[in-house]
């Protein structure tokens, strides 16, 4: 966006929200919504953090409905909602629930029982029917069940509340890390940020600053020497080429590891696991939980570990615990929590939001929004829940074939630079202009470039040498680009290298290295 | 039928085995399960270009060095004479390509983001691009041709280490209307066939460059007339024009299968392609037959000799499952390179030195893969190309060097059953 590059000496703002996951961004939007003078930091790109890396599940609850009924009821309200106000970053997919072999059938009735309890809509199905709608899943499968689960695409959400967000005159500013938080007394009136790209500092003084860093918010809290206690409980997913299921399937038993599969745009997806780890920014993919996971994908796919793996990577859940420690993470609620600090310690103008789900964010940033009115004098209703996002205005929901019916009237008509992902040159050139960024990471992000099968072998020479002629980046800026993009790309294709994406590494091994000749690049 | 020689891959190893084998009166098979990376690689023959971080002068004189560092290289088996006389056959059967170079010295040519490439034998067409001898250079793309970008190219290359001064700039030149804005190299290659794109190229050079700038354009100067074109080119501006190799698929890779196949096919060999060749009827240490699966079920082919040029993990001779385990998979021969009960780990830097990166199989000096004992696994089975174990060819920049040197060693074992193994002269 266009103003990450105006110089900032100082800012004044209702709300400062600090954090540019779907949390962040949902706070803003919806303070913006009501009015608010809204600034946004995020000390990287939005949705770099959790949000970016979860499984891309809409929930529908029925997840939740045994073991979390009110997390259930929570997820099948937004689950409508979100359906209706963002249409353009859901497909409805449908979810649907399967015992295997693994599974208890009699979990089944709890399952049935959870559902109706919490006003989940769920349907048993005979066994023929399932199979017949996902001819791949497991032909021994005991009992199924369908319920509205749908995928939801991360990215587009969160650039889809950003861009609202600043439509009601919000500011969003990815790259800018809180250095401090600035206090009068017993009340925090704003930060100091820094640009992690120009380097320039800044202060933003705001009367509320609502602390929405997920699974980084005790380190944000700590810079008001409040005490947040959120766990990171890191959770490993896969991106399998092209779609092995074309509905959410889950396992029908009690949640664990491995037990979701996924359509997610051009992919599928299969997750995910819980460990509790220290930092959440130290996430190290290992090989035990690879094959925990295609271990489980077998049960639910038979095949699995011949079908193609693309990538791997891991998020933070933030699970939020006020009390003792909590030995399982996934034992921990996965509600959110509002704090106010306040009443917690006495520390105004300071609200953190977390804990939660992507499903649930707009509720999570209803209810911080709401808090943050009383200190800035006094209710507004929140609008979120009947106004679309930017992009969903048309309230049709996102359909798998969009991009390719969007280009097939003209077939050809320009450079398609991404061929896995149907990306344009124009595409290209407007995420450029519009996001004024030229990392190769970030306008992966928007667009999925380098996101299918290739893993960039192709897309990467292309999207930089456009980069380069557009004007706005040197040989040695568009060098590092590249160089970086690579370096990047491998920390989650490493892991799950074998069969045909080793072959497709290989392949892309000869493009940069045995083609390009790309180590040698003057430095 | 039964075959003096059944080869095994339809890349440049393959190619070149069959083709001199066919050549000295053999009656060959080539089965593939599709082509070869012909397609992918730029037509240069790639001998050696680094050992190491050190760029190659001579490859002839890098090999102690090379191995060196890398003892197990498929180059040990080879002297550098038996080196250059597999390179100096090659430059003699490909076709209209007409290669120079040798052994004794790389020249150097610019990759298509600038960074010049050594390179021991090249086409004609390219031989201008070399970049030893500095000059002024001009680097032409198509408008909608994505696959090259001369601007990075030439901004790149002006900053490159080189041995005389080089000054590079970029040009877009837009072709004539076309119906289609995403152009291919194919694409634009069969425009330069048919289209009579040469004359349109001519007039618009003429006016924007000098008579002393050396023109780089994108490999697509044709499939079929590309050195008529290229020869057009030159005559017609009166200017040195040479072709970048770029993204596949490669063009004047696309020319050197044409060539090599229109050979084998004139002289009456089948090239059968889309099928799988897995396991081999064996008796007495030798293979009697390969087995080869089709659309229609199993064949066996009686042959006197196997020439395995599968290829490596690319193209599909290796394969490693997601239990950690890699195979050979045509006939699950013994292979170094590989970790043995270790779960392979692969570094965490794209540019770091890989596991599996050395994977394939060993041979004795006649190019037969071996077994840990050393012994041949099979008495009349020869291995070529990227299936050979121990190097790391994208980072030598060896591949082609090796396929062609190795694809030309394994005929030449077959056709002199009886002589004296090769001596690992070079070490």
């Amino acid at each position: 966006m266009a103003t990450q590059n105006t110089p900032l000496s100082s800012l004044e703002a209702d709300v400062l929200v600090i954090g540019g996951g779907s949390t962040g961004v949902g706070v803003a939007r919806d303070a913006a919504l009501r009015g608010y003078s809204t600034v946004l930091v995020e000390r990287r790109d939005l949705a770099d953090g959790t949000t970016g890396r979860f499984h891309g599940l809409l929930h529908s609850g029925g997840r939740y409905a045994v073991k979390d009924p009110s997390a259930a009821r929570e997820c099948i309200a937004e689950n409508r909602i979100l359906r209706a106000t963002a249409a353009d970053c859901v497909e409805d997919t449908g979810g649907m629930f399967v015992s295997t072999p693994w599974d208890d059938p009699e979990y089944g009735d709890l399952f049935l029982e959870g559902c109706k309890a919490t006003g989940v809509p769920a349907e048993e199905i005979p066994v023929a029917e399932a199979l017949r709608r996902e001819p791949r899943v497991n032909p021994d499968i005991r009992r199924a069940f369908l319920v509205p689960d749908a995928s939801l695409d991360p990215w587009k959400l969160v650039w889809g509340c950003a861009r609202s967000a600043e439509e009601h005159g919000a500011r969003i500013l990815p790259y800018h890390r809180v250095l401090g938080l600035e206090m009068e007394g017993d009340r925090v009136v704003g930060a100091r940020i820094r640009s992690e790209r120009s380097g320039e500092e800044f202060g933003v003084h705001a009367t509320v600053v609502i602390n929405a860093a997920g699974a980084w918010a005790g380190q944000i809290a700590d810079l008001a020497h409040c005490t947040v206690n959120v766990r990171a409980g890191m959770g490993l997913m896969i991106a399998m080429n092209h779609r092995l299921v074309h509905m959410c399937v889950n396992r029908c038993k009690r949640p664990a590891d491995g037990d979701i599969l996924l359509p997610l745009r051009t992919a599928c997806v299969i997750g995910t696991t819980d460990v509790f780890v220290p930092d959440p920014d130290e996430t190290e993919i290992r090989q035990a939980d690879i094959d925990l996971l295609l271990d489980e994908g077998e049960k639910l796919v038979p095949g699995f570990r011949q079908a193609r793996a693309l990538h791997a990577w891991a998020g933070v859940r933030p699970l939020f615990e006020d009390t003792a420690a909590v030995a399982e993470t996934r034992d921990v609620t996965r509600s959110h929590a509002l704090l106010d600090h306040s009443s917690r310690e006495g520390i105004a103008g300071f609200l953190t939001i977390t804990g939660g789900k992507t499903t649930t964010f707009r509720l999570m940033a209803e209810s911080a929004v709401d808090a943050a009115c009383l200190q800035l004098g006094g209710a507004r209703p929140c609008r979120t829940a009947e106004v679309p996002l930017a992009g969903s205005e048309s309230h049709v929901l996102y359909r798998i074939g969009n991009r390719l019916a969007a280009r097939e009237p003209v077939p050809q008509a320009e450079e398609i630079v991404c061929e896995c992902e149907l990306i344009t040159r124009s595409h290209l050139e407007e995420t450029v202009k519009q996001r004024g960024t030229t990392s190769l990471d970030d306008i992966r992000r928007v667009t999925r470039l380098a996101m299918g099968p290739c893993q960039g072998g192709f897309c990467i020479y292309r999207a930089t040498g456009i980069l380069h002629e557009g004007g706005t980046i040197d040989e040695t800026v568009a060098n590092q680009t590249l160089l970086g993009f690579l370096e990047e790309r491998w920390k989650g294709v490493h892991p799950i290298l074998h069969g045909d994406q080793l072959r497709q590494a290989r392949l892309d091994d000869w493009i940069f290295q045995g083609v390009l000749d790309v180590e040698h690049l003057p430095a | 039928m039964s075959y003096d020689t059944v080869v095994v891959g339809a890349g440049l190893a393959g190619l070149v085995a069959a083709l001199r084998l066919t050549e000295q009166g053999q009656r060959v098979l080539v089965v593939a399960r599709g082509v070869g990376a012909t397609h992918l690689a730029p037509a240069t023959i790639d001998v050696l270009g680094y050992v190491g971080e050190t760029r190659v002068e001579s490859p002839a004189a890098a090999l102690p060095a090379l191995l060196a560092g890398s003892p197990d290289h498929p180059y040990r088996h080879l002297s550098a004479e038996r080196l250059a006389a597999g390179l100096a056959w090659f430059g003699t059967h490909a076709g209209t390509l007409g290669y120079t170079g040798s052994v004794d010295e790389n020249v150097l040519l610019p990759t298509a983001i600038g960074v010049p490439k050594p390179s021991a034998f090249v086409p004609r067409t390219m031989a201008g691009g070399d970049l030893r001898a500095g000059g002024r250079f001009v680097f032409v793309g198509f408008k909608g041709f994505k696959d090259f970008h001369p601007a990075l190219l030439a901004d790149n290359l002006a900053r490159a280490r080189l041995p005389a001064p080089v000054t590079a700039r970029a040009l877009v030149l837009e072709p004539p209307a076309s119906p289609r804005g995403d152009l291919s190299g194919r694409v634009v290659a069969g425009r330069f066939d048919t289209d009579g794109l040469g004359d349109w190229l001519i007039g618009a050079l003429d006016k924007r460059t000098d008579p002393d700038e050396i023109i780089g354009v994108p490999a697509v100067l044709g499939l079929r007339d590309a050195d008529a074109t290229w020869h057009a080119l030159e005559t017609g501006l009166e200017r040195k024009v040479f072709e970048v190799a770029t993204l596949p698929p490669s063009v004047p890779g696309i020319r050197l299968f044409d060539a090599l196949t229109q050979q084998l096919r004139e002289r009456g060999t089948s090239i059968v392609l889309g099928v799988r060749a897995a396991g081999a009827r064996v008796k007495d240490g030798r293979i009697e037959a390969v087995d080869v699966s089709n659309a229609t079920g199993p064949v066996s082919h009686p042959t006197g000799a196997v020439v395995l040029a599968s290829g490596g993990f690319a193209s599909g001779g290796l394969e490693l499952d997601s239990f950690g385990v890699t195979r050979e998979t045509v006939f699950d021969l013994p292979l170094v390179g590989v970790s043995g009960s270790e779960r392979v780990r692969f570094a965490a830097g794209y540019f770091d030195d890989q596991p599996l990166a050395r994977a394939g199989v060993a041979t004795d000096d006649r190019l037969r893969p071996v077994g840990p004992d050393g012994h041949p696994v099979y008495a009349n089975l020869h291995a070529a190309g990227a299936i050979l174990g121990g190097a790391v060819p994208w980072k030598e920049k060896s591949g082609t060097g090796i396929s062609v040197a190795t694809g030309y060693a394994a005929a030449e074992a077959i056709l002199a059953p009886n002589a004296q193994p090769v001596p690992e002269a070079v070490r």
